[in-house]
């Protein structure tokens, strides 16, 4: 039996250059469909990549209580101690908590097109660099606590103006040098970062947005939660920082991957249309060939199997040439959204998935027609001219 | 149009391909009709959109600025009317379903006229503290009539009394405009104001300003950042024509998206539509050899392999662009409501780049068989030999 679906389906795609541009369709059809597709889900992929990236096991941030964003979270000077004094918190060599008051707020700026948009300003203090070691200065040097100065990162550099070292930031007290520029492999790049507390007095504002703590270790998150909170002073929620932003990743991202993914569904049954023409067509061309077997003794099964087959083949290297067309065009190109800057992405796990939908599309696309070519009379098709 | 039976009975040869290319066409044009509608859709916004209508709001964001800052703003030079607002963002139910209510005051009239609010429908929500006015988008998303409580959740802003729900009841109803593709709902400012914490109260988010002329709003916007530059609140100010002027959807070129889309799937029925044809055109060669030999002219042949070309184009760019039609208008019930993107237009420029894609998608499938036509030997296309 697999015997002659294997000699069958050799004959099949031996034929398949006497059928090239009909087989085309299939091909087109395909790599239109999950290059589309792919391009689109790009973006939603390369954004949770970099949001994801931000987020370290080894790290809990404290919000208040519910917040669903760092601005939306309020840590007021009073409870910040309570916080950064629990169990749970890695040392650094003086033994001090390796725990950071942040503070993150809007900030506009000018995108390299000339119209406004905005990043976040995020206030970090002394302690900011041993909590966030990923930091890393490539040019200039690291803001000094205290001082009205900035470092920016590499994304914002390349998406905003006025972004180079030397370049200034107009903020509530004036004018503010950037000192420096750092990167950090994830969704921070596209921001700029100060010394909290001199940020602080510079808007006005009395409380900061979030505690982020290095963990003692992955394991000690859980001492740490409880001391938070069982403590009556404060109402905050605490999180592993891979979880909180695996949670706002899904709400980010949601808009753009849905719209992916219509718009790959609808093309997908575009194709899905022309394949089932196409496998139609190429069984009644070779009614004959496929008569003639059937006569020698072939099986239905194994005629079946052969046209599915076929589609299959078809189908998956349309695939691969729209996944290689999405990922030369696209992958690692850096794009902004919503004000976060990342780089477009179009992973291993995507060209799966690309190949997955083909696979769907050319089962469904050679069924029916692979049910008529086993199914007509031997000897009505030998006679057919 | 003597041709039109010899065209049927052309396409009706083989039913099956005829009904599986048009199935194809029609859904590759009705992708077609959402992106380009969804083009369509951002053109008007930027038409539509005002060049007298200044927005301005603090410039490093926060809780808001003191409600002096509106008053301040109304007695700039070129300035004729201002409204103060407070956003009040959130969910229904899930966070999934987001929601922002423009919590609005009385001036609110005098700059957003032309939003299709009656006097008397700003009358009852300035009157009645927990009352709202939807526009139709919204109203249908969150399946809501005139009468109905709406209930959100509201994180962001906190309430003296330490809950997260705020309730309102629908009073009003009203149509959509081009410039809120998504719609929008709007309350009264006061119930905001004092729900919260007395620290909080007495601020506003942004400041909205109707000027003297349009031709001057540039120059008032400056004037308006140049003014609070240097003092505790800081502004940012844009036009409204100039906020609305991008194709921008939260710094995607949604254009150059929506086209490439649109692109791909032509592209995509260039060969199917071009592969039929040519088929076609094959099995009937003996045929066409017959039509030439009892005196059709190569140009009637011409016409009548790309009328049949045309034919499932035309008929499937028709159906194509009133699906996408229909689903246009059923996107706000269809889509969680998280999918924040503004509904797709057919307008005529869409309907007029549809025709022109169809046709020129038939005429690209029909060129190659014209060309086997023109240049056939009817002698050797009779006998089969070729």
């Amino acid at each position: 039996m697999f015997r002659q679906i294997f000699i069958v389906s050799a004959l099949n795609f031996k034929s398949l250059t006497s059928r090239f541009w009909q087989s085309m369709v299939i091909v087109v059809g395909l790599a239109a469909t999950i290059g589309v597709m792919l391009s689109m889900l790009s973006m939603s992929a390369g954004m949770r990549e970099a949001v994801v990236n931000a987020g370290n096991p080894n790290r809990a941030i404290v919000v208040s209580k519910g917040a669903d964003s760092e601005g939306q979270s309020s840590i007021t000077r009073a409870m910040a101690p309570l916080i950064t004094d629990a169990p749970g918190i890695a040392r650094d060599k003086d033994g001090k908590p390796l725990a950071d008051r942040e503070l993150t707020m809007g900030i506009p700026v000018l995108r390299r097109d000339g119209s406004t948009g905005s990043t976040t300003m995020r206030g970090l203090s002394d302690k900011g660099p041993g909590v966030r070691p990923e930091i890393r200065i490539v040019q200039g040097r690291m803001f000094q606590p205290g001082r009205r100065e900035l470092i920016v990162g590499v994304g914002a550099q390349v998406m905003f103006q006025q972004m180079q070292v030397g370049d200034t930031v107009i903020l509530p007290d004036g004018k503010w040098p950037i000192v420096g520029v750092f990167t950090s492999g994830d969704t921070l790049e596209g921001q700029m970062i100060g010394d909290s507390e001199t940020l602080l007095t510079s808007t006005h504002k009395t409380n900061y947005n979030t505690v982020l703590v290095r963990l003692a270790s992955q394991d000690t998150l859980d001492a740490f939660k409880k001391a938070l909170t069982t403590n009556p002073a404060l109402s905050v929620t605490v999180e592993r920082h891979s979880d909180w932003y695996n949670r706002i990743a899904g709400r980010q991202t949601f808009t753009l991957a849905l719209l992916g993914y219509i718009v790959g569904t609808v093309m997908a049954i575009g194709a899905l249309f022309g394949c089932l023409n196409t496998m139609y067509s190429a069984v009644s061309t070779r009614g004959r060939e496929i008569a003639t077997l059937r006569a020698l003794g072939y099986g239905a099964f194994p005629v079946a199997v052969s046209v599915i087959l076929e589609a299959v083949l078809l189908s998956v290297a349309g695939a691969l040439i729209g996944a290689l067309i999405a990922w030369s065009l696209y992958d690692g190109k850096q794009s902004l959204f919503n004000n976060s800057i990342f780089h477009l992405s179009v992973s291993p796990t995507q060209f799966k998935l690309g190949i997955i939908w083909a696979v769907v599309v050319a089962l469904l696309g050679g069924l029916l027609p692979s049910i008529r070519a086993a199914r007509r009379p031997v000897v009505e098709a030998l006679r057919a001219t | 149009m003597r041709y039109l039976p010899l065209i049927w009975a052309a396409v009706m040869r083989k039913p099956t391909r005829a009904i599986l290319t048009l199935l194809s066409v029609t859904v590759a044009f009705t992708l077609f009709g959402l992106m380009i509608g969804l083009n369509a859709t951002f053109d008007m916004v930027a038409e539509k959109a005002r060049a007298d209508r200044i927005f301005t709001w603090p410039r490093f964001g926060g809780n808001g600025v003191p409600v002096a800052v509106a008053r301040q703003v109304a007695a700039i030079p070129g300035v004729k009317a201002v409204t103060a607002m407070n956003f009040l963002p959130g969910y229904v139910q899930d966070p999934k379903n987001q929601v922002f209510v423009l919590m609005v005051d009385q001036n609110v009239a005098s700059v957003f006229g032309d939003y299709g609010v009656s006097p008397e429908q700003w009358n009852m929500v300035l009157k009645d503290r927990t009352g709202i006015v939807m526009s139709r988008i919204q109203a249908q998303r969150w399946n809501k009539k005139i009468g109905d409580t709406f209930t959100m959740v509201s994180k962001q802003i906190k309430r003296a009394d330490g809950k997260t729900g705020w309730d309102f009841k629908v009073l009003a109803i009203v149509d959509d405009i081009p410039q809120a593709g998504n719609g929008f709902i709007f309350g009264n400012y006061d119930y905001i104001d004092k729900a919260k914490p007395l620290a909080d109260q007495g601020k506003v988010n942004e400041v909205d300003i109707l000027a003297d002329d349009p031709a001057s709003s540039a120059a008032v916007a400056e004037r308006i950042d140049r003014k609070f530059a240097n003092s505790a609140t800081p502004m940012q100010t844009i036009t409204e024509k100039l906020a609305r002027s991008g194709n921008d959807f939260g710094g995607l070129d949604i254009k150059k998206i929506t086209r490439g889309v649109a692109l791909a799937g032509m592209f995509m029925v260039l060969f199917l539509t071009g592969n039929g044809i040519a088929e076609s055109v094959r099995e009937r060669f003996a045929e066409f050899a017959t039509l030439k030999t009892i005196g059709f002219s190569d140009r009637a042949v011409t016409i009548m392999v790309v009328l049949e070309s045309a034919l499932p184009c035309i008929l499937g760019a028709a159906l194509g662009v009133g699906i996408a039609a229909v689903l246009a208008r059923q996107i706000p019930k269809l889509m969680p409501s998280g999918f924040g993107m503004p509904l797709p237009t057919m307008s005529p420029m869409v309907l007029v780049w549809a025709a022109a894609s169809a046709f020129l998608v038939a005429l690209l499938s029909a060129a190659l068989p014209i060309l086997r036509l023109r240049q056939m030997d009817i002698a050797s296309a009779l006998s089969g030999r070729t």
